[in-house]
């Protein structure tokens, strides 16, 4: 192609340690192999996380409250949160929507129906509509209905048909039956005691409590509560992530509790970070390694064409048409390193995004801009190191 | 391009120098370019000194060599390249052929190092045969005679744009036929690039019609 730097072929051999050459371009193969499925990985993994396809998967929302120690036993008001510490949640970052868990103050009896003599002592709370998973339009309340509506929790209904109804030889009851009970509802307090008829319109899986609208318990906390109101001390918040380590360190920072189940992908998601990081590092460490071969290779050739680079540079050859002469001898291999790389990278995440689909977990089959962005700084990081060893040793001689 | 001497002294010889008068050490001298130089020098006064200090391959002087006006120094590496490929052809007295290349290669890493190949190859084979070198053009440099390695040096200097072409005892292997035709090449080349040349020899010589005579 270019005749004299043919010509310069002949005299600058860049044969010696050839085999150290290649073995350094295998290094650096596989060190960017390494960034790039460190890359890759986090692009993944954050697809997962906040990709709408995948939102179902993680948004989440999480009853939150102090934990109960032995030493709190018998003082309830030190489970209660204080104002300050609903301002701290509420200004959290991964909070995105907050509700406060109102308690009935009052006392609750419901009633099975005509001879069915099922009786039990209950309580109320309530929260913001918003933060329900069950919609149905009976959920309103106005005052003067004598009808309550009320939301079960799914595991309540669970607890009795597979625990409770078993042992004791009572009948499964199917949600449909639930919500055609009409329940009876006593609320009282020391001084009065009225009947409501309650209706069961919907399981929660989301909330474990007995729930009714907002609009009720603030009516009945006020007719039949004591005078003092008593605060809060269950909080719901919307969280897009509840895997998010800052969320998971809050809680344990604050000695607050939720939900733990929710909370172990966190676990599982710090593994991942950690091994992805480990993964990058170590791509990061083979990456220099991979640069200093590089360097003394350029450096040994440049030795050992000593004298005739000097001839060479007598005869008016300049440092230039060196540098790029060298540069060229070794540029082509790095590009295609990074391509071989990306590649594997390509086929990989291809496999991935196949084996997690069957799993409903959508990710893109292709790298992501991430992953060529990488490459790209990966070769020009090699590219400049190799530019200043050349230029650096060209001009020593 | 012109080249001028500023009380240009080497330092290794410059007791002995200091002894004796000379025509260029220690002078201020210019190079008026498209002279035909000759610089007749006895051995060791350092004639293949002066050439290297010309070419600016050697600095243990005193003094000033400058080209166009500013002295060698302030020269970048780039500019002194892109000078000895357009602007100052050599030929070494100890030759400095590439051993692992042809003789046709040496003469062509001259001829194409600027880009484009300056001369066409049958202009070459053509400066071969007249220095009766065509048959050994294939042969690697490192199995040709002095002689051979000679002519190729003077084929090499001459495959290249220049305006001044600094030459160390040229002909020193030559028999008197081929210095004829070595000699009559160069002076063709020279004039048809209006350039002037600086040729160190030992002796007196009538192998081209000097303008100018100096004793070192």
């Amino acid at each position: 192609m270019h005749p004299f730097f043919d010509l310069l072929k002949k005299i600058i051999q860049t044969g010696v340690g050839k085999t150290r050459f290649l073995m350094a371009a295998v290094g650096l193969g596989i060190a960017m192999l390494l960034i790039l499925i460190a890359i890759q990985a986090h692009t993944n993994f954050s697809q997962l996380l906040y990709s709408s396809k995948n939102q179902n998967e993680t948004a989440d929302f999480l009853v939150i409250n102090k934990t109960i120690t032995n030493d709190m036993m018998g003082q309830s008001a030190k489970s209660i949160f204080t104002p300050e510490e609903i301002i701290n949640i509420r200004k959290q970052p991964f909070v995105q929507a907050f509700g406060l868990v109102t308690s009935s103050q009052y006392k609750v009896v419901i009633q099975a129906p005509g001879d069915l003599h099922f009786a039990t002592d209950m309580f109320f709370e309530a929260v913001p509509d918003s933060f329900l998973d069950v919609k149905n339009e009976d959920w309103k309340w106005n005052e003067g209905d004598r009808t309550i509506p009320i939301i079960l929790p799914n595991d309540f209904l669970n607890l009795y048909n597979f625990g409770f109804s078993l042992s004791q030889d009572l009948p499964q009851i199917s949600q449909e039956t639930v919500k055609a009970l009409p329940l009876q509802v006593n609320i009282s307090n020391n001084q009065v005691s009225d009947q409501y008829m309650g209706h069961v319109v919907g399981f929660s899986d989301r909330i474990s409590s007995f729930l009714v609208p907002a609009s009720f318990m603030a009516w009945a906390n006020q007719k039949y509560g004591t005078a003092t109101t008593k605060g809060t001390s269950r909080v719901i918040i919307k969280t897009p992530d509840p895997s998010n380590p800052t969320l998971v360190k809050f809680l344990e920072d604050n000695g607050y509790t939720t939900n733990q189940d929710k909370l172990k992908f966190s676990k599982t998601r710090m593994i991942v970070q950690t091994i992805v990081s480990v993964v990058g590092f170590f791509g990061l460490i083979l990456l220099c390694f991979a640069l200093l071969v590089f360097s003394m290779f350029i450096q040994l050739v440049i030795a050992s064409c000593k004298r005739e680079i000097q001839l060479l540079v007598i005869l008016g050859t300049a440092p230039q048409q060196l540098q790029r002469y060298l540069l060229k001898q070794f540029v082509p291999l790095y590009i295609v390193v990074g391509l071989l790389s990306l590649l594997l990278v390509a086929v990989l995440q291809y496999w991935t995004a196949a084996i997690l689909a069957t799993h409903q977990m959508l990710i893109t089959p292709w790298p992501g801009v991430l992953v060529f962005a990488g490459m790209a700084l990966v070769l020009a990081l090699v590219y400049v190191v190799n530019w200043l060893t050349v230029k650096k040793y060209v001009n020593n001689i | 391009m012109q080249i001028q001497l500023n009380h240009l002294m080497p330092i290794p010889l410059q007791d002995k120098l200091q002894q004796r008068s000379s025509d260029i050490w220690n002078r201020e001298i210019t190079f008026q370019q498209g002279r035909f130089v000759k610089i007749k020098a006895p051995s060791g006064s350092g004639k293949t000194t002066l050439i290297h200090y010309l070419y600016h391959i050697r600095y243990d002087y005193t003094g000033q060599v400058a080209v166009n006006g500013q002295p060698w120094p302030s020269y970048s590496k780039n500019d002194i390249a892109r000078m000895r490929q357009q602007e100052l052809s050599v030929i070494f007295q100890d030759l400095r052929l590439f051993e692992q290349l042809t003789a046709r290669e040496n003469i062509a890493l001259k001829n194409v190092m600027q880009g484009k190949p300056y001369y066409p190859p049958e202009k070459i084979a053509d400066m071969a045969a007249r220095l009766n070198v065509s048959h050994i053009l294939e042969q690697s440099g490192k199995t040709l005679s002095y002689g051979e390695r000679q002519r190729i040096a003077i084929i090499r200097a001459l495959v290249q744009p220049f305006q001044w072409l600094l030459m160390d005892e040229p002909f020193s292997h030559l028999d008197e036929e081929n210095t004829q035709r070595a000699a009559a090449l160069i002076a063709e080349e020279c004039k048809t690039r209006n350039a002037g040349f600086i040729l160190t020899d030992l002796d007196n010589d009538q192998h081209f019609a000097y303008d100018v005579h100096y004793h070192l």
